[in-house]
């Protein structure tokens, strides 16, 4: 995506209120304390992160076939309501099981699948990073745009190459 | 690189001075990240407890630009004046959102900011400048407006900095996230966003 160059264009009075809230509060954010910061930013992906790129990842599965969820659910003999958990709660941690079944829906390999929704050991960084990039980029509307499908396309075949 | 005029405020004198806001970290920002911000942390922390150094003493900036560098989705933004550098800060851009009206929605995530020494008032009384986090919270939400994703941000705030992102942004704390060592999680909505640029 071309971005333009950013620039602040807010006027000195915006600076003047702004700042007078702002006061002498402290406003430090990131790694925690104890935390040593060589710690890789590339590392930082957390399981609700890849869980939200899981969830994402089936809601556009399922779209792209145009199906609803319980379609989904009656091809991968699961109950519609642990689907509509896994899309759209990263807290929910689904049963390896489930995500077999619907890894064989998918016609992919359950082993990504299962690292995505949190239930292995992470093993592929670069995998999760491109699962999270993927999901940041899908917008939850009825209909696959080009964006969203493209980037569903380049996911399938990132989760293929890991197999 | 691209540089835009901001303020910050003196706060010796509640004036506001010109400074710069540079959309991307330079080696000469880490050169004065190094040559004076490193050494005044030191000499601050000196003979202190853990417990009452600041939570961001140990973040090594250098360290970290090589990390972020050879990475696409991050951006950096440092703050200079009066030729010292003022604040610096590193955001990615393919996190998602966690609020529920706007999950799964892209945000700009703050991995890091943090103001120089002088200018935090547990260290220095008064602090020489004022305004290092509205800016770079403002520049934070403007990348995330240029991106397409309508203000939207998120970060882990330390403890100490809640106050600031809750009251004075305007930001929604979705609780302490045990994923990151139980920091609290906040994120901006696009109406929050809308609000905060007026």
């Amino acid at each position: 995506m071309k971005i333009k160059p950013m620039k602040l264009n807010h006027s000195k009075q915006w600076y003047e209120d702004r700042i007078a809230l702002e006061g002498d509060a402290e406003i430090g954010a990131g790694t925690p304390p104890g935390v040593r910061a060589k710690t890789p930013a590339k590392s930082k992906v957390t399981p609700v992160d890849t869980r939200i790129a899981f969830g994402t990842f089936v809601a556009l599965w399922r779209r792209n076939r145009g199906w609803d969820v319980a379609a989904l659910a009656e091809a991968a003999a699961l109950d519609p309501q642990g689907i509509l958990e896994i899309e759209r709660d990263p807290h929910y941690e689904p049963e390896p099981d489930v995500v077999r079944k619907l890894a064989g829906v998918f016609g992919l390999s359950p082993k990504p699948l299962l690292e995505l929704a949190g239930l292995i050991k992470p093993g592929t960084p670069q995998l999760r990073e491109a699962a999270v990039r993927f999901a940041a980029r899908s917008e939850s509307v009825a209909a696959l745009n080009d964006r969203e499908r493209e980037a569903f396309e380049a996911f399938v075949s990132a989760i293929s190459k890991k197999v | 690189m691209t540089e835009s005029r901001i303020y910050l405020q003196r706060a010796k004198t509640n004036k506001l001075v010109e400074a710069s806001l540079l959309d991307e970290v330079t080696d000469r920002h880490l050169a004065m990240w190094e040559g004076s911000w490193c050494p005044a942390m030191e000499a601050y922390c000196e003979g202190r407890t853990a417990g009452n150094q600041p939570e961001d003493h140990h973040w090594d900036w250098k360290w970290k630009a090589d990390e972020w560098r050879p990475l696409l989705g991050y951006h950096s933004f440092a703050i200079v004046c009066e030729k010292d550098l003022q604040g610096l800060m590193l955001v990615s851009d393919f996190k998602s959102a966690r609020l529920r009206v706007q999950f799964g929605k892209p945000v700009v995530y703050v991995e890091f900011v943090a103001t120089a020494p002088w200018n935090r008032p547990e260290l220095r009384k008064p602090p020489r400048f004022r305004g290092v986090g509205t800016v770079m919270v403002a520049a934070a939400v403007e990348l995330s407006w240029e991106l397409g994703y309508r203000g939207r941000i998120g970060l882990h705030s330390l403890e100490a900095a809640e106050r600031f992102y809750r009251d004075h942004c305007g930001m929604t704390k979705l609780g302490k996230d045990r994923g990151h060592q139980g920091l609290p999680y906040y994120e901006m909505t696009e109406k929050q966003a809308e609000r905060f640029r007026q």
